[in-house]
């Protein structure tokens, strides 16, 4: 998906983890996504750099579908759908 | 369903950098959907003691000890919460158990359950400790 696609993205849940280190936004993740349905989609904040990877290598590992990333001021968006 | 993968710690360490380290990776692996069984041992068993919980301030580093107001600053900084809280924090997550060595309870005075912390949830001999190693996919020793 490219950046266009992905801030057009319909956003069940939001997860704003920009306050806190690794691995905190992992762990935001983590609990949020049992708060969506299958299919959906939820975005991750986070300002944390070893988040950039963590999550969607976690998103992959779990069958989730990691869409892309999308870079803000000072931090970014991690997209992913549901399983 | 596929069996969740399983983890065991052995935690001897009773000093603030390496029981933050071993929060963290509890909480990797808690994310991970892992079965994760910690084992107190000696020095950890001391920072597990109730009369201890909270008291995170006491606790010394491993390493560069004449350091430790920066690392606590800068822990509060990052908003890194108290070591005990990513082992809580773990448990409600996923299958996490917290084993006391008795031996180790028994240095720090702490002989029964209701000594520990309440996360605690039996207190066992080194043969389980060995036996979960066996099992286990991973094995760590901190």
């Amino acid at each position: 998906m490219d950046q266009e696609e992905l801030k057009n993205l319909e956003v069940s849940k939001s997860v704003d983890a920009r306050g806190t280190a690794c691995p905190g936004p992992l762990l935001a993740a983590k609990k949020a996504i049992g708060e969506v349905d299958s299919g959906q989609i939820m975005e991750i904040l986070s300002s944390d750099e070893g988040t950039r990877r963590d999550v969607p290598k976690w998103a992959d590992k779990k069958g989730h579908e990691y869409l892309g990333t999308v870079e803000e001021s000072g931090y970014f968006k991690i997209y992913m759908k549901k399983k | 369903m596929e069996e969740n993968k399983k983890m065991t710690i052995a935690l001897f360490t009773g000093s603030l950098d390496k029981l933050t380290a071993a929060g963290v990776i509890l909480s990797g692996a808690a994310a991970n959907d892992m079965d994760v069984d910690v084992y107190v041992l000696l020095q950890g068993a001391r920072a597990f003691m109730k009369e201890m919980a909270g008291k995170t301030d006491e606790l010394e580093l491993a390493e560069n000890k004449e350091l430790k107001e920066q690392f606590l600053e800068s822990l509060e900084r990052l908003n890194v919460k108290p070591w005990l809280e990513f082992f809580r924090e773990a448990k409600e997550l996923t299958n996490v158990k917290i084993h006391i060595c008795g031996l180790a309870g028994k240095v720090w005075g702490g002989e029964k359950l209701e000594d520990f912390v309440d996360i605690a949830d039996d207190i066992v001999g080194i043969g389980e400790c060995v036996t979960s190693m066996e099992e286990s996919d991973i094995h760590l020793f901190i």
